[in-house]
This record gives C-alpha cells, sequence and structure tokens, in this order.
C-alpha cells in the first residue's frame, strides 16, 4: 500500500503544533535492542527520527485502534503501543517523569477519542448556551486571561484557569454498564472487515445520549488508565522485592 | 520511510465516515483523517492519503478535488454520482482533518468556560494536554459548526 510521505512529512514539519516531542528508547524486535530515537507527536501520528534536527524520518505509527500499556517486564519506564491481533510497538523512556508524560499524551492523541471529545463538547456547548439566557442567574465571572496550572511541582504551559464554578456543579452518576471494553485480541480475517475497535453500541440508539456515556466511560477509562500507571509505579518502588504487578 | 502498514491497513478496514466510487472507479474510504483507495472488490488498499494541510474545492457539479499544501502541490480530483453526494463528500473531508477537529475543541472548551466558569476538559483530567490549549498563532475563530 502507497502511503503518501511527502504528504506526511510537509505535515510534519507545518506550522500546526507539536503535541510533544522528545527522545525515547525505541526496542528494535529483530535485534531486541533498544535505539535512542527522537519522537515527534502530532495529532494521531508518532513520527521518529535519529536526531532532532534530522530531515531524513525513520518512521511513523499511526495511533488508531492502539492501547498504551506498561511494560514493566521490560524495564524500569517501558511501555508499549499495543495493536491487538498485529503489531506491539515497545519504548522504554529516560525516567518516571517523562514515561508519564509520553503516557498522557499518547492516550489522548487518536482520532477517535478526538472526535468523541469533540462530539460530548458540542452538547455541552449547546447546554451552555441556552442557560445563558436573558436574566438567567448562571453567569460566570468575566475571566481576563489564562493563568499555568501547577500540579504536584510540576508546571506546564499555558493551563486553562480552574474557577470555582459560579453555578452548581453537575454532578451525574451514571449507571449504564460499562460501554468501552478493553479489546480482546482479535484475529483479523483477510476477507471481510476487521472487528471495531471496542464494542460500540452502534443500532438503534441515541447519538447524543449514547456518546455522552460512552465518553463519560472513555474519560473514566483514560483516568483509570493514568492512575493505573501512578499506582503501579509507586506499588514498584515500595514492593521493590515483590513480583511485578502484572497490568497487561 | 517505515510505517506501521498493517495496522494502517486494519485501519481501512472500519467502518468509514463515507464511502463511494469515484473516478478511475476507484473505492474510496474515509478513515478518521485518511482517505484510503481500493481497486473495488480488493481488500487491500492502493493507497492512503493523509488529509491534513490540504484544500478541498468544488470543481464543478459532480466534481471535487484535493490540494496538498506540499512541494509537489499535486491535486487529485474526484467525480461523484451526483452533486449531493459531491458535496457530502467535500463537508466530510474537510470535518475529517484533526486540526480542522483541534479548533473546534478548543473554541467549544473556551466557550464553555466562558459561559460556565468551568474547564470541560477538567473532568477528563486532560486540561494540560499541549494539544488542547490555546496556543499562540492560533486564533480562535468562530466556526460555522451548526451543520457537525
Amino acid at each position: 500500500m502507497k502511503l503518501h510521505e511527502k504528504i506526511l512529512t510537509h505535515y510534519l514539519s507545518c506550522t500546526s503544533p507539536v503535541d510533544k516531542e522528545g527522545y525515547l528508547y525505541k526496542k528494535k524486535e529483530r535485534t531486541a535492542t533498544y535505539h535512542r530515537r527522537w519522537f515527534v507527536l502530532k495529532a494521531n501520528l508518532l513520527f521518529y527520527q535519529e536526531r532532532p534536527a534530522d530531515r531524513h524520518l525513520l518512521g511513523v505509527i499511526v495511533l488508531e485502534g492502539c492501547s498504551v500499556r506498561p511494560s514493566e517486564s521490560e524495564g524500569q519506564f517501558a511501555f508499549s503501543l499495543v495493536f491487538e491481533g498485529l503489531k506491539t510497538y515497545r519504548f522504554s523512556a529516560g525516567d518516571r517523569q517523562i514515561l508519564e508524560s509520553w503516557v498522557k499524551a499518547l492516550l489522548s492523541a487518536s482520532h477517535c477519542y478526538l472526535s468523541l471529545l469533540l462530539r460530548d463538547l458540542r452538547v455541552q456547548y449547546e447546554e451552555a448556551k441556552q442557560q445563558q439566557g436573558p436574566g438567567d442567574s448562571h453567569r460566570s465571572s468575566s475571566v481576563s486571561g489564562l493563568r499555568a496550572e501547577v500540579r504536584e511541582g510540576r508546571s506546564f504551559s499555558a493551563g486553562m484557569v480552574l474557577n470555582a464554578p459560579s453555578g452548581p456543579s453537575k454532578v451525574v452518576t451514571k449507571k449504564s454498564p460499562k460501554l468501552w471494553h478493553r479489546r480482546n485480541a482479535h484475529v483479523t480475517p483477510l476477507n471481510g472487515p476487521a472487528p471495531l475497535y471496542g464494542e460500540w453500541p452502534l443500532v438503534g440508539f441515541d447519538p447524543l445520549e449514547e456518546f455522552s456515556k460512552l465518553h463519560d466511560y472513555y474519560g473514566q477509562e483514560v483516568k483509570r488508565a493514568r492512575e493505573e500507571w501512578l499506582r503501579s509505579r509507586q506499588a514498584k518502588e515500595e514492593r521493590s522485592e515483590e513480583d511485578l504487578i502484572d497490568l497487561g | 520511510m517505515r510505517f506501521n502498514e498493517k495496522e494502517l491497513m486494519s485501519l481501512s478496514r472500519q467502518p468509514s465516515e463515507k464511502k463511494g466510487d469515484v473516478v478511475k472507479k476507484r473505492l474510496v474510504k474515509l478513515v478518521v483523517n485518511f482517505l484510503f483507495y481500493f481497486r473495488t472488490d480488493e481488500e487491500e488498499p492502493i493507497g492512503a492519503l493523509l488529509l491534513e494541510q490540504c484544500r478541498v474545492e468544488k470543481e464543478d457539479s459532480l466534481t471535487f478535488s484535493i490540494a496538498f499544501l506540499d512541494e509537489a502541490e499535486r491535486k487529485y480530483l474526484f467525480e461523484c454520482d451526483s452533486e449531493e453526494q459531491c458535496g457530502e463528500w467535500i463537508d466530510c473531508i474537510v470535518k475529517a482533518s484533526y486540526e480542522f477537529m483541534r479548533k473546534n475543541l478548543i473554541f467549544y472548551r473556551t466557550e464553555i468556560h466562558r459561559l460556565t466558569g468551568k474547564d470541560p476538559l477538567e473532568q477528563y483530567g486532560i486540561s494540560d494536554e499541549a494539544r488542547f490549549q490555546v496556543s499562540n498563532g492560533l486564533q480562535l475563530m468562530m466556526r460555522d459548526t451548526s451543520s457537525l
């Protein structure tokens, strides 16, 4: 299959924002050795090259249909991108902070994820606009700027300011069953469509309601995945003599 | 350049946003921000086009074009069966672009925050991701999202 490379390389070098870049060690499966590569995450594409200044791109990984998993068996700061039934890319970070930062960025990189997020926000936007009717009491205080948000001693650039909400905060308990399942190993048939990413309910549902629920759960999934990471890191530090926790 | 070919081919078999026959009798499938094209009845696509940094234009009543802004500045022409179909394709391709979606997301985020005082991304724990920031050079535009 021809992947029109010029389009990709142009996109990489154009002025749209880079979502994350930095060094990671990538495992070469054939030789079972790790090589340091410069990675650039842009949209749902993970580009890599030997060094940042290199004009020659070594490769790109399209981040659709993959999950981000810890791979402690591979090393302290190791993780993988797992395409169920297909390839697994293995990486190793320099330290815990780099590891967590990359995992977080990769977890929310896919087009599918952005699409869900967008649908959800669109609904929220419409609701917010409706509530902002004449004489409405849910008026938000004016925000004159954005300030950086500092969390756990690490600073992030240009975070959104989080004012105390002026209206009542919405707490909605979702009692519907979990709609986003972890993918099981699938064998991709050659003569038919590949199995769907996750088990989406597709037929006979109200898109707006269901996507809101789906996205809640996806969002929880992302949160849970990150919490798992943090917990596994802490647990590992506390119990270094015991067996490694297998989260895969 | 290496790329995850098998995984990309697997992606091409996913349910597509849009499918149809176009010029040269190719089966064209829009999946996420990729346009795959197949010889009809074949499982493996001939090729894949990343739909970023491109301009989609209506050429005439049945035809639209995708022009990529790279050095080659190649233009791909697609002829549809009907004017309606043509319009649908243009709409879908534009909206499939990750950059387009990102801009809309940033718009909604900012507006929701302005209207409610709450950052809607906070509940997902992604408020600080670089991807979702209002960054320099990224203008906050009112996009016509009524048809989204």
